[in-house]
């Protein structure tokens, strides 16, 4: 053992001989997982850069930089037809979370160790569920949503909720789990029943941390509205895709600044709102 | 010429903030054990601090061996920080590193870059740590993970790290109040008696008068930021001291 | 509680009567006003947006049938094509080199962007910062869109959004774990005369690496549930697939690649958890 040989015992110069070869031995470890890790990617670039990718297609650097010099200007003639899809996608993102915090209620109830009505079905069957909705890209709960109740924002305000609920579910599930259980044996020695614990034992104590989760997942879900539209669920993606398509590129700038607006100000109006919370 | 020559210090944290140096004027001699000693909020750290720039004050000189310290551009300061080794309270190890390599950051000022961020250190620096490890009592800890060590163990592994840089000047700031009396004593023995065998002087921060005044042959008394004493340790009386902390002392 | 009972259960001397309400002055004032603005601004949005609440009623067993006539039973043979195959690996490579590269590339931006740690508040910190905020800000599909007009389709433009996804959502993640670390280790080193690069390795690095790790982890996790779909928008991948058979109305086959979609989504997900779990607890 290496370790052994660099204790006092032994003749100073088997010691650094010993610290030496320790330190050769590290580093080889890491230069071993650095190869394997650029070998992979050395797989992988080629892969794509020379087997999938049509350089004659995308043409010289040149074209490149003129495709993306395409994109370097605004649109003003758009900006008054994007106050109507800014205000469906902040609405959609605030319905969509809406709607998820409220169907999170039962996936909690299941999910959440310590009320859980069953801990081998119901406990199983929650945190499944948590998985599944945030393991789910909100794109394709779009798509399936766009297929089931058809074109428009519905299917986008449905789609946020089913991609909501799995983070809020967990954070509050998890809250729940961690709650200070003296205030839950006090209303229990004042003869409170199974609800009245629930209501004036857990609530309060987690109601703060449900609130600040909700807050920022609506943060979060106007990023994800904006792109609703893409599939077709309305709001400003379905105007960034028709300006694509019409190969409006400063329109698409356009779009793209108004959807930085929003998110702007959704993370400075959720970091407010949730200081306040707190 | 004294290695250190401190000139009408003053320091602030803010622009608008309170001076917590207040024109404190030192130095320190070849041989020299100096301690510096005051009530907690006195700007002992801070002066400490200074000399190496880790705070910047903002006026006064800081002479290191006729070199005014205040005036250095980056490069100049990294390489005079590199002869200036330096033992924190807290230790200040990098808990996630092994001892040795906790020692041999001792040399990072020394090594190249590129050398320094792939570990290569040379067999020399290797040698040296071992021997210093030796010197402080670790023989057996050396690949030990820092974090795995007790509150003396770790301090020394902060002096090898000091010495490793072959100080010129050792900066040792309240080596001993995150350590219990006994395992102090012991820690501030080997640090008096490594002072002397690598012929260093030392700037000693301390709070613990008892301490100051059996090892260190030289005493600065700080209060408020305003030097109230300086002198070798034999002037210092209990009146001086009464006025330093400002009230009954032991 | 500004609650008191009356008397004393001693029965000593009678305490002065305090009224107590819910009610207290500006504080619930204002919780009742942002409550009810909250309410009425879903209520707006449920009118404006012409969503109808009873049409959700129905929608459970809308649900059910639809997918009983329209996606039962999903081709599951499709699943064992070499070409979807090909796809699932084609879209694992895209997600591997969108990490490592996103990674690569989010590390010293993390560094930059840290108030604490940035080698140079005037440029590199607003830098940073700037690079890592924009990444975050504009969502992956439409990086995806952008890339694929400007590249032309396929797993190039695929890559480069997940590497720009990546920045954004590692680089946030990772400067603020810097923005955590112990500064007496810092100065310790700096101390020594390290120079900026040095102080990072030495200082910063040993103190972030475990969580950095994780966070690499969950970094791969959301890049490959990215990557399973940017092909919808033309990048390459599974998501190709999935584009192709919603177009065409082949349902049955869309259903398949949703089922091997969430499924490898799901396995990803659970063995990152899983190594999450493991380099936490390794310190």
């Amino acid at each position: 053992m290496a370790v052994a040989s660099i204790s006092s015992n032994r003749p100073f110069d088997h010691r650094i001989f010993a610290v030496e070869h320790q330190r050769r031995r590290a580093r080889w470890r890491s230069a071993a997982i650095a190869g394997t890790v650029t070998l992979l990617a050395a797989i992988c670039l080629y892969n794509i850069l020379v087997i999938d990718t049509d350089w004659e297609r995308m043409g010289s650097l040149g074209e490149v930089l003129t495709s993306i010099g395409r994109f370097l200007a605004v649109d003003f003639e758009l900006i008054p037809h994007l106050v109507e899809p800014i205000i469906e996608t902040l609405m959609m993102s605030a319905l969509g979370t809406a709607l998820g915090a409220i169907l999170c209620i039962p996936v909690i109830w299941l999910g959440a160790l310590n009320i859980t009505p069953s801990r081998w079905i119901g406990y199983p069957i929650g945190r499944m569920m948590m998985t599944l909705s945030r393991s789910i890209h909100e794109i394709v709960w779009a798509l399936v949503f766009v297929s089931a109740v058809g074109l428009g924002s519905l299917a986008g305000i449905l789609a946020l909720a089913m991609r909501s609920i799995g983070f809020i579910a967990k954070i509050i599930a998890e809250a729940i789990e961690n709650v200070d259980p003296k205030p839950i044996e006090a209303i229990r020695a004042v003869g409170g029943n199974r609800l009245q614990v629930l209501r004036y034992g857990i609530v309060p104590q987690v109601l703060p941390v449900a609130i600040g989760v909700i807050i920022f997942e609506w943060d979060i879900n106007i990023r994800r509205s904006a792109v609703m539209g893409l599939v077709g669920a309305g709001g400003l993606g379905l105007t960034f895709h028709r300006q694509m398509v019409m190969f409006n590129y400063p329109g698409v700038t356009t779009v793209i600044l108004a959807i930085l607006l929003l998110i702007i100000l959704g993370e400075a109006l959720s970091y407010y709102a949730r200081k306040a919370v707190i | 010429m004294p290695i250190l020559d401190v000139q009408d210090l003053t320091v602030r944290y803010s622009r608008t903030g309170p001076e917590i140096l207040k024109g404190v004027s030192l130095q320190v001699d070849a041989g020299d054990f100096c301690a510096v000693i005051g009530p907690s909020g006195a700007g002992k750290s801070t002066l400490i601090r200074c000399i190496n720039r880790l705070v910047e004050p903002i006026s006064g000189r800081i002479l290191l061996y006729g070199e005014d310290v205040t005036t250095m551009p980056t490069r100049r300061l990294r390489e005079t920080r590199r002869h200036i080794g330096m033992i924190f309270q807290e230790f200040n190890l990098v808990n996630r590193m092994s001892v040795m390599d906790n020692v041999l950051s001792g040399r990072l000022g020394s090594v190249g870059t590129m050398r320094s961020l792939f570990k290569l250190f040379s067999r020399e620096d290797i040698e040296r740590a071992l021997t210093l490890l030796d010197r402080v009592g670790l023989s057996d800890h050396v690949d030990k993970r820092a974090d795995q060590l007790s509150g003396g163990q770790r301090q020394r592994v902060g002096i090898a790290r000091a010495l490793m840089q072959d100080p010129k000047l050792l900066l040792v700031d309240e080596p001993t109040s995150s350590l219990d009396p006994k395992i102090a004593r012991e820690v501030m023995t080997l640090i008096r008696d490594v002072a002397r065998e690598f012929n260093v002087p030392a700037l000693v921060n301390i709070h613990d008068v008892q301490l100051a005044t059996e090892f260190c042959n030289k005493i600065i008394g700080l209060q408020g930021g305003v030097k109230m004493f300086d002198g070798p340790t034999e002037k210092l009386d209990r009146k001086m001291l009464e006025t330093i902390y400002a009230m009954e002392v032991l | 509680m500004q609650y008191m009972a009356t008397h004393r259960p001693g029965g000593g001397q009678p305490v002065e009567r305090r009224k107590w309400s819910r009610f207290r002055y500006p504080d619930t004032l204002i919780s009742f006003g942002v409550q009810l603005g909250v309410l009425v601004f879903l209520g707006v949005s449920l009118v404006y947006m012409d969503v109808r609440l009873e049409r959700l009623l129905e929608f459970g067993q809308r649900f059910v049938a639809l997918i009983a006539d329209r996606y039962y039973p999903p081709e599951l043979s499709l699943l064992s094509e070499a070409r979807y195959l090909q796809a699932i690996l084609d879209t694992m490579q895209m997600a591997y080199l969108g990490t490592l590269f996103g990674l690569l590339l989010a590390a010293p931006l993390a560094w930059f962007a840290s108030f604490n740690m940035t080698p140079n508040r005037r440029f590199l910190y607003p830098f940073g910062r700037l690079a890592i905020m924009g990444c975050r800000a504009v969502h992956e599909m439409i990086w995806t869109i952008l890339l694929v007009s400007i590249l032309g389709f396929g797993m190039l433009a695929g890559a480069l959004a997940l590497t720009l996804f990546c920045i954004g959502f590692a680089g946030k993640l990772m400067s603020e774990e810097i923005e955590a670390i112990d500064k007496g280790q810092v100065e310790a080193i700096r101390a020594t005369g390290a120079n900026e690069l040095q102080v990072f390795a030495y200082a910063v690095l040993p103190q972030v690496r475990v969580a950095w790790t994780g966070i690499a982890i969950y970094t791969w996790d959301v890049a490959f549930r990215a990557a399973t779909v940017v092909g919808f928008f033309g990048a390459g991948g599974m998501g190709w697939y999935l584009q192709r058979y919603v177009q065409q109305l082949e349902s049955q086959r869309v259903a398949a690649v949703l089922i091997s979609i969430v499924l490898l989504v799901t396995v990803s997900e659970v063995v990152s958890a899983w190594a999450r779990a493991r380099v936490a607890q390794a310190k």
